[in-house]
C-alpha cells in the first residue's frame, strides 16, 4: 500500500478538482472564470467532475479502512467545495487552466 | 395557518433557528475545539507536556496509586442527604478502579468508585480520579483544570448545567431542532444546486450573508447532519431513561443473566481475595489481540470488586485503527489470573451503535479527519452566524422605521455569542498562564474568568449597539474582533513568557500539541484582524449614508 499521506493529498486534489469542474457545467461559473467565451459541454464537464470524485472515493478507500474512508472523503468534499465556493467569488481566473475555453 | 408549506417550514427555521442558535454556537464551537482537547489540555498544563505513553504497568505504577486514592472533599459533599447519618470520612470498599489512555494522552486518567457505607440507595458509588504521570506514578495536583477535557468538552454537550441534567437536556432538545432546521433549511433553498457554488460577495450584506449561510449549510450537511444526530444517540440513555426507570427490576434481572451468561460476576462474594500480577493478564491479552491480528495498544483497564474473591480484571483495546468505539475486552479472574471471557464479536445492532458513537467521539488515529471536524465545526458555526446577520439584516431598516427592539436586542445577543465566546475562550487560556500555579482551585479561577468576560462582552453589546436601532451597524463586532485577536496573541505570548514554550522552539522540537494551539490562536488572531478591518471600512461608508428616516424612526422609539 502507497504512502496513506500521499494518497490522501491526491484525494484531496481529485475533490477539489471534480467540484471544480462540476461547477464549470454551470453557465453562471463558467462565465466568472471564462468570461463570454464559447461554453465547454456541459455534460463533458459533468462526467469529469463525476469521475474525479469517484477517483477521490477511489484513493481514500486506499488509504485508511472503508468505514473511516467515507467520512474521510465526505468531509474533504465539504472543505472541497467552500474552496470552489470561495476562489469562484475572489479568484475566478485561478480555474482557468482546470478546462480551456477554446 | 400558513399560506404554503414552504412558508410554514420557513417559520419553524426562522424562529427556532433564532431561538437554539445560540446554544448550538456554542455546541458547534466547543466542540469543534473538544476535537483537540488533550491537545489544549497540554497546553494548560505545562507539567504535562511530553510525548504520549502507553498504559503504564498495573503492578508498579498504577496499583499504588489506586491504593492511596481517596475521593476529594468536594465529591463527598455531593453525598449529602444520600446517607444515613453523618457523612463517611474513609471509603474503603472499592467497587471499581479504572485507568484510560489514549494515543494523545501522556498522563493517565484513574479513577476509583467506592462503596458508602449506609447509603440511601445501596448502588451509590462516589467516585475519585485523577490524572497520572505514567512515568513515576505521580499524580498531578488537585484544583487544576484540564481546560478542554474538563470545562470546553462538558460545555460542547452539557453547557455545563448539572443541575437535574438539564443543560443536556437543553442541548439535546436544540440538536433535535436543529435535524428540523436542515430539512426545513433544504425545502425553504429553492435553487439548493444552482447555488450550490454560490457566494456573491459583494452585494448587499442581507444577500452575501444569506449566500454564506446557504454555503456553510449545504456543503456541510452531512456532517451536521450526522453530528446532531449521533450525539443525540449518545445521549440516548439519558433522554430516555427506561433502563433505570420503568424497567427498573428488568434491568437488575438484566445485569444478572448478563453475569451468569458472561461468567462476570456481578455482586461480590464477600471473601476477600489477594491479587495476582495483572501485567501478566495484559501481556496474555496483548497475545491474543495479537493473535487475531489486531492493534495491541491498551486503551482501557479495569478492576471490578477489588480485594474480592469475585474481583475481576478487565483489558480493553484501543480502537484506534477503527471508527467505531470498539475494544475486544478480554476478562480475567482477579486473584489468579484466570482467563474467564473474551467478549465475542459484535452484533449487528452493536456494531452500528459503535460505529455511530465512534463517529462522534472520534478515537481513531487519524490527524486529517481530526482537522476535517475542525473544520466541520467551524462551519457550522458560520451557518449559524450569518445565520443571525441576515436576521437582523433584514429586518433592522423595518425595526427602525417602526421603533422596535427586535433586531437591536438579536444582534447585540449574536456579538454576544459570536465574538464574546471568543474572548471569554481567549481570556481563559491567558487567565491559565497568568494566574499562580500555588493559587487553590486555580480551575475555579479559570471558569470565573471565563464567565465574567463573557458577561462584560455581553454588556458591551448591549452598550453599543445603539446604531442598530437607526439602522445602521453596531460597532461592537468590531471592537470586540480586535479585542478576541488581542487576547489570542496575548495567549501564546503569555505561553512564551511563562513556560518558554515559544513557538520556535515547540515547532524546532516537533511538539504538536503546543505549537498546533499557539497556530491556531494565532489564526484566530489573524482572521479577527482582518475581519475588524473589513469592519472599519464598511462602517465609514454606511456611516455617511445614515438615512433621515431610519434616525427620524429611532428617536420616535
Amino acid at each position: 500500500m502507497a504512502e496513506p499521506l500521499l494518497l490522501l493529498g491526491a484525494a484531496a486534489i481529485a475533490a477539489l478538482a471534480g467540484l471544480a469542474w462540476l461547477a464549470l457545467a454551470m453557465e453562471v461559473h463558467w462565465a466568472q472564470v471564462h468570461g463570454l467565451r464559447a461554453r465547454a459541454t456541459p455534460a463533458r464537464l459533468r462526467t469529469a467532475g463525476a469521475a474525479a470524485l469517484a477517483l477521490s472515493f477511489a484513493l481514500c478507500l486506499g488509504a485508511d479502512h472503508v468505514s473511516m474512508a467515507v467520512l474521510v472523503w465526505l468531509m474533504l468534499l465539504a472543505g472541497s467545495a467552500l474552496a470552489i465556493a470561495m476562489m469562484l467569488s475572489t479568484r475566478p481566473q485561478w480555474l482557468r487552466w482546470l478546462w480551456l475555453a477554446r | 395557518m400558513f399560506q404554503s408549506f414552504r412558508l410554514c417550514m420557513a417559520w419553524l427555521h426562522t424562529w427556532f433557528g433564532l431561538m437554539l442558535g445560540f446554544v448550538l454556537m456554542v455546541v458547534f464551537f466547543f466542540g469543534a475545539l473538544s476535537v483537540f482537547d488533550r491537545e489544549i489540555d497540554r497546553w494548560a498544563l505545562p507539567e504535562s507536556r511530553f510525548q504520549p505513553q502507553p498504559m503504564p504497568s498495573f503492578d508498579r505504577v498504577l496499583r499504588p496509586a489506586f491504593e492511596r486514592m481517596q475521593p476529594s472533599k468536594d465529591d463527598i459533599a455531593l453525598l449529602d442527604g444520600r446517607v444515613h447519618g453523618p457523612l463517611p470520612e474513609r471509603f474503603d470498599t472499592v467497587r471499581h478502579w479504572g485507568a484510560y489512555t489514549t494515543h494523545r494522552d501522556p498522563v493517565v486518567a484513574v479513577f476509583a468508585g467506592y462503596e458508602v457505607p449506609k447509603a440511601k440507595d445501596p448502588e451509590e458509588t462516589v467516585w475519585a480520579s485523577h490524572a497520572l504521570d505514567p512515568r513515576d506514578g505521580r499524580v498531578l495536583p488537585e484544583g487544576r483544570l484540564r481546560i478542554s477535557s474538563q470545562f470546553f468538552y462538558p460545555l460542547h454537550y452539557s453547557l455545563t448545567l448539572n443541575w437535574k441534567d438539564l443543560g443536556t437536556w437543553i442541548v439535546g432538545f436544540s440538536a433535535l431542532m436543529m435535524l428540523a432546521a436542515l430539512v426545513s433549511g433544504v425545502v425553504m433553498h429553492r435553487k439548493i444546486f444552482r447555488e450550490f457554488f454560490t457566494f456573491r460577495r459583494d452585494k448587499s450584506v442581507q444577500r452575501s450573508a444569506l449566500d454564506l449561510h446557504n454555503l456553510t449549510g449545504v456543503v456541510a450537511l452531512p456532517f451536521h447532519f450526522f453530528f446532531a444526530f449521533t450525539g443525540l444517540v449518545i445521549f440516548a440513555g439519558l433522554y430516555f431513561p427506561v433502563a433505570h426507570t420503568q424497567l427498573r427490576s428488568l434491568h437488575e434481572l438484566s445485569e444478572k443473566i448478563e453475569a451468569r451468561e458472561t461468567g462476570l460476576p456481578h455482586e461480590r462474594a464477600g471473601v476477600a481475595a489477594p491479587l495476582a500480577s495483572v501485567d501478566a493478564m495484559v501481556a496474555e491479552a496483548q497475545r491474543r489481540w495479537a493473535a487475531r491480528g489486531m492493534a495491541g495498544e491498551v486503551g482501557y483497564l479495569g478492576v471490578q470488586h477489588v480485594g474480592d474473591a469475585n474481583a475481576y480484571v478487565s483489558v480493553y483495546r484501543a480502537g484506534t485503527d477503527r471508527v467505531a468505539l470498539t475494544g475486544e475486552g478480554i476478562h480475567f479472574k482477579a486473584s489468579t489470573g484466570e482467563l474467564l471471557r473474551e467478549d465475542p464479536p459484535r452484533t449487528a445492532v452493536d456494531s452500528v451503535n459503535e460505529f455511530l458513537t465512534g463517529l462522534h467521539l472520534q478515537h481513531f488515529r487519524h490527524w486529517l479527519l481530526r482537522w476535517l471536524y475542525v473544520l466541520g465545526g467551524l462551519l457550522g458555526c458560520v451557518c449559524i452566524a450569518t445565520g443571525f446577520i441576515f436576521f437582523v439584516e433584514k429586518r433592522k431598516q423595518q425595526h427602525a422605521k417602526v421603533g422596535s427592539p427586535g433586531s437591536r436586542v438579536v444582534d447585540a445577543l449574536a456579538v454576544a455569542t459570536v465574538t464574546g465566546m471568543l474572548i471569554a475562550t481567549t481570556a481563559m487560556l491567558v487567565a491559565n498562564r497568568l494566574l499562580s500555579e500555588a493559587l487553590p482551585d486555580k480551575g475555579d479561577w479559570e471558569k470565573t474568568v471565563f464567565w465574567s468576560a463573557w458577561a462584560l462582552a455581553l454588556l458591551h453589546a448591549f452598550a453599543r449597539n445603539g446604531a442598530v436601532a437607526l439602522g445602521r451597524r453596531s460597532p461592537a463586532w468590531r471592537e470586540q474582533c480586535l479585542l478576541a485577536a488581542a487576547g489570542a496573541v496575548a495567549a501564546v505570548v503569555a505561553n512564551a513568557v511563562t513556560t518558554g514554550d515559544h513557538l520556535g522552539r515547540t515547532l524546532a522540537d516537533g511538539y504538536w500539541p503546543v505549537a498546533g494551539v499557539d497556530l491556531s490562536l494565532l489564526a484566530m488572531a489573524a482572521i479577527a484582524l482582518l475581519a475588524a478591518r473589513r469592519l472599519g471600512r464598511v462602517g465609514q461608508r454606511t456611516a455617511a449614508r445614515g438615512t433621515p428616516a431610519a434616525i427620524a424612526g429611532a428617536s420616535n422609539g
